[in-house]
């Protein structure tokens, strides 16, 4: 495949392109997916191919082939410099590349289990054991649905400044949700665990730490209640810090859409943009479920801090997006699949933590909302307007957990929220392993906080 | 017969997975091979950005033994590769535990050609051409307010799919896509005006660029100034532009397996009133020329037109062969195949809400305090049906006319909630893909969070 790879890179200098970068991917995934205690379907998938980016004339173009054949790799090549000519004339954003340092390098990420030597027969009795905690619990349990997969992801990046590097990454990922029931009230539990790591990370789990724990939380918000509408303190626990960080400031320190006027932070660097008390990381060398040794472009991934005591320190870079911001390529551009391009991706993402304990940072609530656990995010990054579903919650009265909530969301001004966060606590952690949707590429990532109090946030709520 | 039918023979590795699959003794199976070629112009900062190809190929199978199933895809068609795909899902299938509500795929059935669901102008054109015609967009916006920063971009998809069961069921579809939409973005101090706009088809001769890009740029205008308001009780005006999320909220709900399994806050609404009489809601994937078309299902069942909501009350649940034997119904043809990657779900095709007998505009006029919602998504729990989502777009209504823009406003409460307190259906509304027709609503009391 090396040779492929760089035969496409010299065809593509050779035939005039001042920049020229092929990447091989391949991901061969195995699932199981259990309902009520059945593991019914079982599915593999294998997907592998060539992914070609050039600049020719100042524009970028890029083909993709699942044909791996030379003929095939350099029909894909010709595509993608026809695609950079086809926009000769277009105007719009010029292509620029920041001149990066030759890597090369094989990185093969080791795990105690390879899922693959697991057989279909013993990972199917593991995932049921695990799945069973969750119907014992109570007959309100009405429905437990568990699923399981490792995918190993192997990709080879080879490009016009000499780098040619591989990386295998294995990753397993389990999550597991349980429907309650009484009358006409359903809720929902859930929890998940996932990691650059083999089937290890399943036989870790503990099924009452994990699908009865999940299974717990539906029954109990049975009895929740809607949340209060408007303005609060609230305290988040760690995922919902996870969850706000990633959606509520990650994306708008991602640097392609600070050159491209996306984000609400673009014109900021060197200014405060928060509370003296924010510190964020972005972190791929951190085992965590967005880790990498090297970005999509080869370039070495190291820890980016983005706000350090409140002022904006830094934004995450692609080789595009450094060139055109003046800064050092720091490895945050990543691809889905060979069918993408690589753009700027956070990893693992994170609010640094204070000194606090929970129940310091809850003390001085007389009225507020406790955030716990989270579902989904999505940030408006020209507005800086984020919003935030979390799983449960709690009414904080005179710094106590009193009244239990569901169906919680909340949502501000990025700058608004970050400005008011009053008090951070010493209890981090990073344990919200998932996806994150941009550009229509799903990339792996995780997000991390300690607790944290943050002023004036709106709550949605039906009362 | 096309370029791309001439150029991949999907035939062929469909065969030879189904003989291979055909002497292992299974109950049943079935194999999808598709392929795809996608052009996608983006849009970034001052305007285009960059251009890009993409060609997808790929097979898979689905093997169903002692009601266990076992599937596998691949991104080679080579016959080592077809064989070691068909082991591994015949594998997984001996591996699979009975699935109790399982009983059988479906065999053949004949229908009527649904035609238009391809455009060779789509399959013929060039990047070159496609840059031009996203210029037409980014003119526009231009045209209404110069200094934007772009986001968003133009993609075509041209894809063929041939599937074939061991029920006898063989079907092959070839469809075109082509879709834009803008973001349009600007800044004057810290105040920040945004928008997106967007439209898509199955034919390049169903867009208006230049409509999309004005309408971004003067939604992103109207968005400068945007203000907190006061939590409140208020009725709500959901925009066409808007209204399509309210309603793919319930028809999501109510099909396939997880609403017969009890999954879904919709699991016990057949037959049930869940909105006042004007309501009236159609499932149709029967329309020449409409995106979600098709002669056939991703079971290989005929489409057909349903009423999905007749005076206010649900009258049939959307369902693909599972959730139908499940729920001892026949199947009404909604079963959506994930290409070759995955299984078969069930899902609504092109919506047709009923036009009410009120305008847009009556329903601002009428309004005396309240919001115009243009941008939401009226995403509930699907579990319990409770809903607390962001007014993404709005307008403050005082006095029958819209005052201002909102902004960090949350609107909360149960979808079904929001369905019971609908009180007019809009005449006009946006037609979405040939297909989909959402007209506006007018909802009382909904409760909103703000300052």
């Amino acid at each position: 495949m090396e040779d492929l790879l760089e035969w496409i890179v010299q065809r593509g200098v050779g035939g005039g392109a001042g920049f020229c970068e092929a990447r091989f991917f391949e991901e061969r995934s195995s699932s199981i997916s259990v309902e009520n205690g059945v593991a019914e379907t079982l599915m593999s998938g294998i997907v592998t191919g060539l992914g070609v980016r050039v600049i020719v004339d100042g524009r970028w173009g890029f083909a993709s082939t699942n044909v791996l054949t030379r003929r095939s790799a350099e029909r894909a090549l010709g595509d993608a410099m026809g695609a950079a000519r086809a926009l000769a004339t277009s105007g719009g954003e010029e292509a620029r590349i920041a001149e990066a340092e030759a890597n090369r390098d094989r990185v093969v990420h080791k795990v105690k289990v390879k899922p693959e030597d697991v057989s279909p027969e013993e990972k199917v009795k593991r995932v049921l054991e695990i799945e069973r905690a969750a119907r014992g619990l109570s007959d309100r349990v009405k429905d437990t649905f568990l699923s399981y997969r490792d995918v190993v992801t192997r990709v080879m990046v080879c490009n016009s400044f000499g780098t040619l590097v591989e990386e295998v990454t294995p990753r397993t990922y389990v999550y597991t949700s349980v429907i309650a029931l009484r009358g006409g009230n359903r809720q929902v539990g859930f929890e998940s665990v996932g990691n650059v790591a083999g089937f290890e990370i399943v036989d870790a789990i503990q099924p009452e730490e994990f699908s009865r724990r999940a299974a717990e939380r539906a029954v109990k918000l049975l009895d929740a209640h809607p949340p209060p509408r408007g303005t609060y303190p609230v305290v988040v626990n760690q995922k919902v810090g996870g969850l706000f960080v990633h959606e509520a400031f990650g994306h708008n320190s991602e640097g392609d859409l600070i050159f491209g006027g996306q984000s609400i932070v673009s014109d900021k660097l060197g200014q405060r943009i928060a509370s003296p008390l924010v510190t964020i990381t972005d972190d791929p060398t951190q085992l965590k479920h967005g880790h990498f040794a090297y970005d999509h472009e080869g370039t070495r991934g190291r820890p980016h801090r983005i706000v350090k005591d409140g002022i904006l320190v830094g934004f995450l870079h692609s080789l595009e997006s450094a060139a055109k911001l003046g800064a050092e390529p720091e490895g945050s551009a990543r691809a889905q699949s060979h069918h993408h391009p690589p753009i700027v991706r956070m990893s693992n993402t994170y609010f640094a933590p204070g000194n606090l304990s929970l129940e310091e940072i809850l003390e001085d609530v007389d009225r507020g909302v406790y955030l716990s656990g989270s579902q989904y995010g999505y940030v408006h990054t020209q507005r800086g307007q984020f919003t935030c579903k979390v799983e449960q919650a709690w009414m904080i009265e005179k710094g106590e957990l009193t009244e239990h909530l569901r169906d919680v969301a909340i949502n501000g001004g990025v700058l608004d929220a970050l400005r008011n966060v009053t008090a951070v606590g010493r209890d981090f952690k990073m344990e919200f392993p998932g996806m994150c949707g941009k550009e229509g590429q799903g990339m792996y990532v995780d997000g991390g906080a300690p607790h944290m109090r943050i002023d004036g946030i709106v709550v949605g709520g039906r009362r | 017969m096309t370029g791309l039918r001439e150029e991949v023979d999907l035939v062929a590795p469909v065969e030879r997975a189904a003989r291979l699959l055909s002497s292992k003794g299974l109950d049943f199976y079935d194999v999808t091979a598709a392929h795809s070629r996608s052009l996608t112009v983006n849009l970034l900062g001052k305007g285009i950005k960059d251009a890009r190809s993409t060609t997808d190929l790929g097979l898979g199978v689905r093997a169903f033994k002692n009601r266990g199933t076992g599937q596998a895809y691949s991104q080679s068609l080579k016959p080592a590769d077809v064989k070691a795909l068909v082991e591994r899902a015949v594998g997984f299938a001996r591996v699979a535990q009975p699935d109790p509500y399982f009983k059988e795929i479906p065999g053949p059935s004949k229908a009527p050609r649904v035609g238009g669901v391809y455009d060779a102008a789509v399959e013929a054109l060039t990047l070159g051409e496609a840059s031009g015609l996203v210029r037409r967009t980014i003119e526009s916006v231009e045209g209404v307010r110069a200094g934007a920063a772009f986001e968003g971009g133009f993609g075509t998809y041209c894809g063929q799919m041939f599937f074939r069961a061991s029920t006898g069921v063989e079907v092959e579809t070839e469809r075109t896509y082509v879709s834009v939409g803008v973001m349009a973005t600007y800044r004057e101090g810290d105040d920040v005006g945004s928008s997106y706009e967007y439209d898509y088809a199955v034919s390049l001769g169903e867009i208006d660029f230049e409509e999309v890009g004005a309408k971004a740029a003067k939604k992103a205008v109207e968005q400068f100034s945007s203000r907190s308001v006061e939590s409140g009780t208020l009725p709500v005006v959901v925009s066409p532009d808007s209204a399509s999320s309210l309603y793919l909220a319930l028809l999501v709900a109510i099909s396939g397996s997880s609403v017969v399994k009890g999954r879904t806050y919709a699991s016990e609404l057949l037959g049930k009133e869940v909105a006042p009489p004007i309501l009236e809601i159609r499932d149709d994937g029967t329309i020449p020329g409409a995106v979600a078309s098709d002669t056939y299902d991703g079971e290989g069942v005929p489409r057909k037109p349903v009423t999905v909501v007749e005076g206010g009350r649900v009258r049939t649940f959307l369902h693909n062969s599972y959730s139908a034997g499940i729920a001892g119904v026949e199947t009404t043809g909604h079963a959506i195949r994930a290409g070759y990657t995955g299984g078969v779900g069930a899902g609504p095709t092109n919506i047709r809400v009923k036009p009410g007998d009120s305008s847009l505009r009556e329903m601002i006029a009428e309004t005396r305090r309240g919001i115009l919602i243009d941008h939401a998504s009226f995403n509930p729990n699907m579990v319990s049906g409770e809903l607390s989502s962001t007014v993404d777009e709005g307008f403050l209504i005082e006095g029958g006319e819209r005052a201002h823009p909102v902004r960090n406003l949350m609107m909360g409460g149960h979808i079904l909630e929001l369905y019971r307190n609908i009180e007019a259906v809009s005449r006009e509304g946006r037609t979405l893909g040939k297909g989909h027709f959402f007209p506006a609503v007018k909802i009382r009391g909904v409760k909103l969070a703000g300052k």
